[in-house]
């Protein structure tokens, strides 16, 4: 009952921060509303006894990405507001698509119901989720790792001034 | 107990709010920022169906979609530098280049 109320706490709190992040004009108070989201969002993990997810979202989230998010807005200095030159049909349309979405899968998922799953014999905790990373998920973890590599040295290439000596 | 319709209703709202906002602004980083709003709902729904499930991969899978959201978001922080530099703006209507 204690983990229902929580997880509605945080659950709340996780929406109305999303819906902010998006209708922000500024792209700062977005961000730190998306450092409020990512902290809630990891409440919620916690109350779903996904202690190692909630752990890794706000030492990955909260202070690699959403540092990273504001360095770059100072970098770029994001000041100029772009305005939003969009009519409120398109807007509406393109608010409506993803809604509708949203209501189709919802619909799907409480008409065929879900089932109760037999509780299986692995369980969800640190020791069975090393124990799975490690053995059968061995090749997907190295190859991250590679994909991590890859992503390191793209980003310096992609980002790199062409000349060191030239001005722009 | 959580009941698992509420874990995956929850998910999705959130992978719609990013959706929405992926379509609609044309902020390059406020459309980053809706990219992973988008993958933070995905997580939800993995994380509550492997406590559903009784099971260990859902917190794996999610680890992954953690790892490629931190490979997206480092490779558009790139690109959004990159871009930039080049055309002093960060609107999305200016990217037309390859119009045909």
């Amino acid at each position: 009952m204690i983990t229902l109320a929580v997880f509605i706490f945080f659950a709340v709190l996780a929406v109305v921060a999303a819906l902010l992040v998006v209708v922000q004009k500024n792209a700062m108070h977005s961000v730190l509303y998306l450092a409020f989201t990512v902290l809630a969002t990891a409440g919620v993990f916690f109350a779903l006894q996904a202690e190692y997810l909630g752990a890794i979202q706000i030492l990955v989230y909260g202070g690699g990405i959403v540092v990273l998010y504001i360095f770059v807005i100072i970098i770029v200095n994001l000041k100029e507001i772009v305005p939003e030159r969009r009519g409120l049909v398109p807007k509406l349309f393109l608010v409506g698509v993803p809604v509708l979405l949203c209501a189709e899968v919802v619909t799907l998922v409480m008409r065929t119901g879900f089932p109760s799953a037999p509780s299986g014999p692995e369980g969800s905790g640190f020791r069975e989720m090393a124990e799975m990373l490690f053995a059968s998920y061995l090749l997907p973890f190295e190859a991250a790792s590679i994909l991590l590599l890859a992503v390191l040295i793209g980003a310096i290439v992609v980002a790199r001034r062409r000349h060191i000596d030239d001005p722009d | 107990m959580i009941p698992i319709e509420a874990v995956i209703g929850f998910g999705l709202i959130i992978f719609t709010i990013g959706l929405a906002g992926v379509l609609v602004r044309k902020n390059l980083v406020i459309m980053l920022m809706s990219l992973e709003l988008l993958l933070n709902g995905v997580n939800i729904i993995l994380a509550g169906l492997g406590r559903h499930l009784n099971s260990p991969r859902g917190s794996i899978f999610a680890l992954f979609v953690i790892i490629n959201a931190v490979s997206e978001a480092a490779v558009g922080f790139a690109l959004v530098l990159a871009y930039f530099r080049h055309r002093k703006s960060y609107d999305t209507d200016s990217l037309n280049d390859l119009k045909g």
